[in-house]
């Protein structure tokens, strides 16, 4: 049954699925309390000590937790978050020479980030990392970036002046009970720095081969006492990637994102944040026709401090998207070929509007408790001329969530963190995501943690609602449908046992391991429609497959010499997704997973004479089982290489050179539907000024 | 949104070679302070940050404009390093900047004064010479919070922890943001 694999594959080619379904709201807990610990101390690694700016752009909270022993180090989170974190600084995200935020994702050791195309990149933790990818949770600043239709982040509408992100955080592994859910595999946490930090006037632009030209400003001043604030623009545009013959992938993209923040931090107990963005982009997609998305926010947080231990946060933000999406036509898998869609295009606009509250406190000397509680409301419109629909075209939703979460301080050295989100939504009603965290704090350098956690993957748009059409008379008389959603899905769940051990062995090395042993229960399958439905048509999604998945992530640094630092990161990911007994998926369980068994990561940066840094990153990537085509093919394994070479010409101006993908003319990543038709990621270099005032 | 096609791009490219070309001819080299330890580069960003977290009363400055000076008595730790943080920078209009001063005798009007360990050995008679006066006092001398100083820097576990006497604060007529206050030790000195 060739055929049954067939539409699957082909929604994947022609809507730019990449991703998850975030549907809650709790984030930025990241005062003392929690998971979330590593926001406040996260001191930026390689800090240039001797230069005063740098060491402004540093918050009070970072420097306290600066070593004043060590040129360089890493961010001290390291020892309080029972939890597999991944901080990417601002120093690390301008040394790798990423342009993107994509790009600057390959900087975490945790994740598997992988380049589909010009545009597309396919990103998860933990495995799951089909074009469908649905287990990663994704805030930037707090919000949600997520478009339920596919319960997917489209990464190409992500982007900021990435010298004004503070830091990425990212979390492998399930963190429900603080974020709720689709954290499942994971959690990535953009968080821009305040506005008091990007002060002046900053402007940079540049141009190469696949990032032609690109150009950003940011300027930040003050509107009153403690008032700061700073507006931006920027734009990118990258040329097209290549096919396998050879033929240009016709992909190219431009961007363009603008916006602003104010900070008022004031002399009282209360702070406000208030943020806004928009972000425009303009896809050529190879199948033909081009994608334009345009989307814009705007978020309000007042923070509350009670007292030393104690604050609470209020937080409301407004998100509006919309995506023009070309959808290629459809035909049978037979021989000569049937129509049955012809080419068209999927309108989505979604309206998001979230409220969130927290507040955290100690209770006596032993607990640090923290609270919250979210509303999140959604209206989602499909319209579609296409062989993809939406069935039915708009949908209004609400989300609840509450959580609690209680750090008991057992011993000096031994802390316990339980606690549960509870959540209801209007797909599956009610969901739980309770963990437990214990940490031992083996020495002042040593840390090492167990946790266990349950997680759930709420149903999407795509789950319950896809429409895979066919219009051609006469055809679409007989079947009507290919795949179809349905409305009975459930949400996909994890039991997650996660152990790990970090440490910081002397001045000049750290590290890290994790291991964890996951367990998964009705993850998406699709099955064909009892007799009398003709040749089984339409499909419908089911809840069929249940597996296991197992592997460990391992990470260290070595400051050899305080000019000179070296990381390195290995991954190993095992996974075993079965059919459930006595039930069926057209696809044999291989649908959820294209991930790599192992990655290897090392990077080197070194701050040079005459204020050079000569930064080199090296990846092998192992070989890809492609689930998504008529039959299972493999992706080869790859080395690859980036490296940049920066040059602070004066206080004021640096002129860098980036190349990226250096080892190979074109290399394939991802792919699909298949191996024949997927992209190749082409070598590149770029050029640019930077210049701060 | 701008589009560029790639004509524009190519256009874009002649320009930054150009740019670059300029750069290349104005290089100017900065000279990077090597020779004082990260310790007291740490605490000159702190200072830095103090100006910007604390109110002065509006009588503490001459006019609107006239700048908030940061003072160091005795040694001076910091080289040069104070005056780079500070270059450029103000707070509320006040511009910042830095006076050294070799003797109590010779402080003058300063809003934030660093006192070097230099002068741990009269450290009482530098203290009781700046009362009354809307100083904020800073120093790294073991004690000076219990000894009536207002802030005093801490290096524990290779890591600085500044401390806060908020009585001290208070009697200079100064007002500390929570966020300050929230990072330091509060520190209540001992009934005399």
């Amino acid at each position: 049954m060739n055929s049954c694999i067939i539409p699957i594959a082909k929604i994947r080619a022609g809507v730019r699925f990449t991703g998850l379904l975030i549907t809650t709201s709790f984030l930025i807990i990241s005062t003392n309390a929690s998971l979330a610990q590593t926001d406040v101390s996260s001191a930026s690694a390689n800090i240039d000590t001797n230069s005063p700016s740098a060491l402004k752009e540093l918050s009070l909270e970072q420097l306290m937790n600066m070593d004043v022993t060590s040129v360089t180090r890493e961010p001290e989170p390291y020892k309080e978050a029972p939890a597999s974190i991944d901080l990417i600084t601002s120093d690390e995200i301008g040394r790798s020479g990423a342009s993107s935020i994509p790009e600057a994702l390959r900087l975490a050791d945790n994740l598997d980030v992988a380049q589909k195309n010009s545009h597309d990149w396919a990103i998860s933790a933990r495995g799951f990392n089909t074009s469908l990818a649905n287990k990663l949770l994704v805030l930037v600043d707090g919000r949600t970036v997520y478009t339920p239709l596919f319960a997917g982040v489209y990464w190409d509408q992500q982007d900021y002046i990435l010298a004004d992100i503070d830091h990425i955080e990212v979390i492998s592994g399930p963190g429900g009970t603080l974020w709720g859910a689709n954290a499942v595999n994971g959690v990535i946490n953009i968080t821009t720095k305040s506005a008091e930090y990007t002060q002046g006037l900053y402007v940079d632009g540049g141009g190469g081969s696949w990032l032609r030209d690109f150009g950003g400003a940011r300027y930040g001043g003050v509107l009153a006492s403690n008032v700061y604030y700073r507006i931006y623009g920027k734009y990118s545009g990258y040329g097209s990637e290549v096919l396998p013959n050879g033929n240009s992938a016709n992909d190219s993209w431009n961007m363009g994102q603008g916006g602003f923040r104010i900070d008022d931090v004031p002399l009282s107990p209360n702070a406000y944040t208030l943020q806004g963005d928009f972000n425009a982009g303009h896809e050529n997609v190879t199948t033909g026709g081009r994608a334009n998305v345009f989307d814009y926010n705007l978020l309000g947080r007042w923070t509350h401090t009670l007292s030393d231990d104690s604050d609470m946060q209020l937080q409301a933000y407004f998100y509006r998207t919309h995506l023009t999406d070309p959808i290629p036509a459809s035909f049978s898998a037979t021989t000569p070929p049937i129509l049955l869609a012809p080419t068209g295009t999927l309108i989505d606009d979604l309206t998001t509007f979230d409220l969130d509250f927290q507040h955290r406190l100690h209770l006596g000397a032993r607990n640090n408790f923290v609270w919250g509680a979210g509303y999140r409301r959604t209206a989602e419109s499909d319209q579609s001329d296409s062989g993809l629909a939406f069935n039915p075209p708009t949908l209004d939703q609400n989300l609840y969530s509450f959580f609690v979460q209680d750090q008991i301080k057992l011993l000096e050295n031994l802390h316990l963190t339980f606690g549960t989100k509870v959540e209801h939504n209007d797909y599956t009603g009610f969901e739980e995501e309770p963990s437990g965290r214990l940490q031992w704090d083996v020495t002042k350098n040593q840390m090492a943690w167990v946790a266990v956690s349950r997680a759930v993957r709420m149903p999407s748009r795509v789950d319950e609602a896809e429409n895979e059409r066919v219009t051609t008379p006469p055809f679409n008389a007989i079947i009507p449908s290919i795949l179809v959603g349905n409305s009975n899905f459930v949400s996909e769940t994890l039991i997650a046992f996660e152990a790990g051990y970090r440490a910081q062995l002397g001045q000049k090395v750290s590290s890290s391991v994790s291991v964890f042993y996951n367990l998964y229960n009705d993850i998406r399958s699709a099955q064909a429609s009892p007799p009398p439905a003709p040749l089984g048509f339409p499909f419908i999604f089911e809840n069929n497959l249940k597996g296991e998945t197992y592997g460990t992530e391992l990470a260290g640094d070595y400051q050899i010499l305080n000019w000179w630092r070296l990381h390195a990161g290995y991954d190993l990911l095992k996974e075993n997704i079965y059919v459930k007994s006595g039930q069926t998926d057209i696809n044999a369980a291989h649908n959820e997973t294209a991930d790599p068994q192992q990655q290897v990561f090392f990077r080197s940066s070194m701050d040079l004479p005459a204020n050079v840094q000569f930064d080199t990153s090296l990846r092998w990537i192992d070989s890809i089982t492609l689930n998504s085509g008529a039959a299972l093919e493999t992706i080869p394994s790859y080395f690859e290489l980036d490296a940049r070479l920066g040059w602070q010409v004066t206080k004021n101006i640096e002129v860098a050179v980036v190349g990226q993908n250096l080892l190979h003319a074109q290399h394939q990543e991802y792919g699909y539907p298949s191996s024949a038709s997927t992209e190749n990621i082409v070598r590149s270099g770029y050029g640019e000024v930077t210049c701060r005032f | 949104m701008p589009v560029l096609n790639a004509s524009s791009a190519r256009h874009w490219l002649a320009r930054l070679t150009l740019a670059v070309a300029i750069l290349f001819v104005g290089r100017q080299m900065t000279c990077a302070q090597e020779n004082i330890s990260t310790e007291y580069k740490f605490k000159a960003v702190f200072m830095f940050h103090f100006a910007q977290f604390v109110d002065w009363p509006t009588n503490a400055f001459s006019s609107a404009q006239s700048p908030l000076v940061i003072g160091v008595l005795g040694d001076d730790p910091f080289d040069d390093f104070l005056d780079a943080t500070v270059h450029g920078e103000n707070v509320n209009g006040h511009p910042l900047v830095v006076e050294r001063y070799h003797d109590l005798a010779s402080v003058k009007d300063c809003q934030i004064l660093f006192i070097s360990a230099s002068e741990e050995s009269q450290l009482g008679r530098v203290l009781a010479g700046l009362k009354g006066k809307t100083i904020l006092t800073v120093s790294d001398i073991d004690s000076f919070p219990e000894n009536g100083g207002i802030i005093g820097f801490a290096t524990i576990q290779n890591k600085i922890h500044f401390r806060i006497n908020t009585d001290a604060a208070r009697d200079a007529g100064l007002t500390f943001s929570s966020k300050l206050l929230r990072l330091a030790d509060i520190v209540t000195p001992k009934a005399k």
